[in-house]
């Protein structure tokens, strides 16, 4: 890296509160988010203390793991501002293609991985050249959805299912990191964190922008207690599960991505106003592109997690309400579906939300139909705060 | 000397409206042009065509003598010249430092994704905006928040940061107070000083007649008139901007 040599003289304490509160209202945005969720596990945990048992935790976070990948890229499509419908079967079809090649063909699993991933962003590219032709994407992805269910029909062989029990298709899924080296991965994570965190403190000081070392300490400590805290509760039974490790993974590139990085406002700005980023010089067509091939790529992965999961492909896979948890996961999370507001926490928040409405409902054996007010109750008073975000924020004589 | 910027019989229709015909215009080193004429002259469009938003349907740019096609905003931006919209263009969910710099922030190496170099940018937004005396709280909320007034240095700002040859301004005045207008004609003053080329659009013609070394008058997307520092009075405008009357003193009055 660029070092910058120049060691911090004095840190100007005049400043450190005003740090340690403007860090505090960064993450503000998930605040509502992990209120709700507090409030669901508190009444969840209230009728049973089951609930929130080490199993129980793992049992949820492994229920949502497909949910909150798949929501992970249609974040990045609801930030530019379109949206999409496709993504959860395309997520079947990937996980088809991958299984037909690694169990029906005998190709190594690596081989599988890589053709699923294509299969995915070449679909995606799709849609998006469509979308970017001018046909609105709800349609455009509407129409994809149906033909994509088509699609699967033909990837998979005639008795419309693959097993993938027993082969190192399934190892993906049943793979566990044992608790030493999660905890070592814990460690080195938290490190490598905390040095960023410092090494951007001191390129701060060195121009003499305003920082504080509580904007190093806050936010590593949050690291710390998070990864610490997730190893030690998913670790109880057999060691890291190895498709929570692959959702980690993806979110730590994404929050690099999205907030480190002139790519990351560049997103925002395409989603924040589409006409003021083409007047900047910013390619919004390859930016929208962009979204929806990392969309495509989410699906490839969360379709082959699901099918290692399930152990086998079928006509139903990436079927069911995979697609509308996918997307009130982002929205219950606090992304905005007019584009330009939300994070990539809203994710697994979100995912999180719906998950442990649905994983609660069952444990106590509620009917079906409490999950389903509960989730839809849920998904709308969130849209509501974001209208009323949205539109508290839009000037008059603008769009 | 050749000018920095010269347009050439510029015409642009919007389906059956025209906008803008046949439009001759020059802006020299170190020189202010005003823009003015009537709500819907070709004003906007005029200034949208030479920051590469909009392309002409026949016409010429050069740019520095040198024929330009300003295909984008890019290609406008990397031929030197800049502008503030009549809007604005600020990204509502950004802050005033992603704002200023959009487009053009600084980044680090590729292996490192392009990581932004915020505190470069900060530092560098600081100084922008303290030429402009444009206060801010905080530079990291987005700009949604902020003043009419904050919104539209934000927009001058970022048109200074790449120290541009030629400056569009379209109605940089319109939203601010007295003291700021005063700063933002101060600011035009230096932009001359320093020898670039600025176009400044304006309603207001104590501003045109403060600051403008020549003064171009649309009409109905027509050049109708052009009048050097000291050769008009204000009614000598106005009258070329309605067509009340023939311009007496003006050199291109042909309607
Ligand atoms: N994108 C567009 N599509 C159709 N017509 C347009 C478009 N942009 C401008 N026009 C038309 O072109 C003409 C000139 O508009 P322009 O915005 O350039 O005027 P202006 O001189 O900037 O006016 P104002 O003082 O109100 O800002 C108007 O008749 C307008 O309706
Ligand atoms: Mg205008």
């Amino acid at each position: 890296m660029t070092s910058t040599t120049a060691a911090p003289a004095v840190t100007t304490t005049r400043n450190r509160v005003g740090r340690a509160l403007e860090t505090a209202a960064r993450g503000h945005r998930s605040i509502p988010v992990l209120v709700v969720l507090a409030i669901i596990w508190a009444v969840f945990y209230s009728q049973s203390a089951a609930y929130l048992s080490f199993q129980n935790i793992t049992n949820l976070t492994l229920q949502i793991v497909t949910t909150a990948i798949l929501a992970l890229g249609v974040v990045f499509v609801l930030l530019v501002g379109e949206i999409d419908l496709s993504a959860a079967v395309l997520s079947g079809v990937c996980a088809a293609v991958a299984a037909g090649l690694v169990v029906n063909s005998g190709l190594p699993l690596a081989v599988g991985i890589a053709a699923a991933l294509v299969t995915g962003m070449v679909v995606t590219f799709v849609e998006a050249q469509l979308i970017m032709f001018g046909v609105p994407s709800l349609i455009v992805t509407l129409g994809g959805m149906v033909i994509l269910q088509g699609l699967i029909l033909v990837v998979l062989p005639p008795e419309f299912t693959v097993s993938v029990a027993g082969t190192s298709f399934a190892k993906i899924a049943s793979t566990a990191v044992p608790a030493g080296t999660s905890y070592a991965l814990a460690a080195a994570g938290t490190i490598a964190y905390a040095a960023y965190r410092l090494f951007q403190h001191r390129e701060r000081v060195s121009t003499g922008s305003l920082t504080s070392l509580a904007a190093v300490v806050v936010p590593s400590a949050i690291v710390a207690a998070v990864l610490f805290g997730g190893v030690f509760t998913l670790t109880r039974q057999r060691g890291f599960p190895m498709p929570l490790l692959i959702l980690a993974a993806m979110l730590l590139v994404a929050w690099y991505a999205t907030t480190q990085t002139r790519y990351g406002i560049h997103l925002y700005a395409v989603g924040g106003d589409r006409e003021a980023a083409q007047r900047a010089g910013i390619p919004v067509r390859r930016m929208v592109l962009y979204s929806f091939l990392i969309l495509g790529a989410c699906a490839a992965v969360a379709g082959m997690v699901d099918a290692s999961r399930q152990l086998g492909v079928s006509v139903t896979s990436g079927g069911g309400p995979l697609m509308l948890n996918a997307i009130a996961a982002a929205v219950v999370g606090g992304t905005s579906l007019f584009g330009g507001r939300g994070s990539i926490w809203s994710a697994i928040l979100g995912a999180l939300v719906i998950g442990s409405i649905s994983n609660g409902v069952q444990l106590l054996g509620l009917s079906t139909e409490v999950q389903y007010f509960a989730t839809g109750s849920v998904l709308i008073v969130a849209v509501a705060v974001d209208v009323v975000l949205t539109r508290g924020s839009l000037l008059p004589g603008r769009r | 000397m050749t000018p920095l910027l010269q347009l050439t019989k510029v015409s642009k229709h919007f389906g059956g409206v025209r906008a803008l015909h046949e439009v001759d215009l020059s802006v020299d080193a170190g020189e202010v042009v005003a823009l003015v004429g009537d709500n819907g002259a070709g004003k906007s469009t005029l200034v949208k065509i030479v920051s590469g938003v909009e392309s002409p349907d026949t016409g010429e740019i050069r740019v520095r003598g040198e024929a330009a096609r300003l295909e984008s905003p890019r290609a406008a931006a990397e031929a030197g010249i800049r502008t503030v919209f009549q809007d604005l263009s600020l990204c509502d969910n950004l802050d005033a430092v992603q704002n200023l710099f959009l487009g053009q922030e600084r980044y680090g190496p590729v292996w490192s994704g392009r990581r932004v170099r915020r505190h470069v940018m900060e530092e560098q937004a600081q100084r922008v905006l303290e030429s402009l005396s444009v206060k801010l709280r905080a530079l990291n909320t987005p700009v949604v928040a902020l003043s009419g007034g904050q919104r539209q240095g934000i927009a001058i700002g970022r048109a200074l940061i790449s120290d541009p040859a030629v400056v569009l301004l379209d109605e940089p005045t319109a939203a601010l107070g007295v003291s700021q207008r005063g700063e933002v004609l101060d600011l035009i003053q230096r932009l001359r000083e320093q020898g670039r080329g600025v176009l400044v659009i304006s309603h207001d013609m104590k501003d045109v007649r403060q600051v403008a070394d020549r003064v171009v008058v649309l009409r109905l997307g027509a050049k109708v008139a052009e009048f050097r520092r000291g050769g008009y009075t204000p009614a000598d405008l106005v009258s070329a901007m309605t067509g009340a009357h023939e311009p007496t003193d003006g050199e291109g009055g042909d309607l």
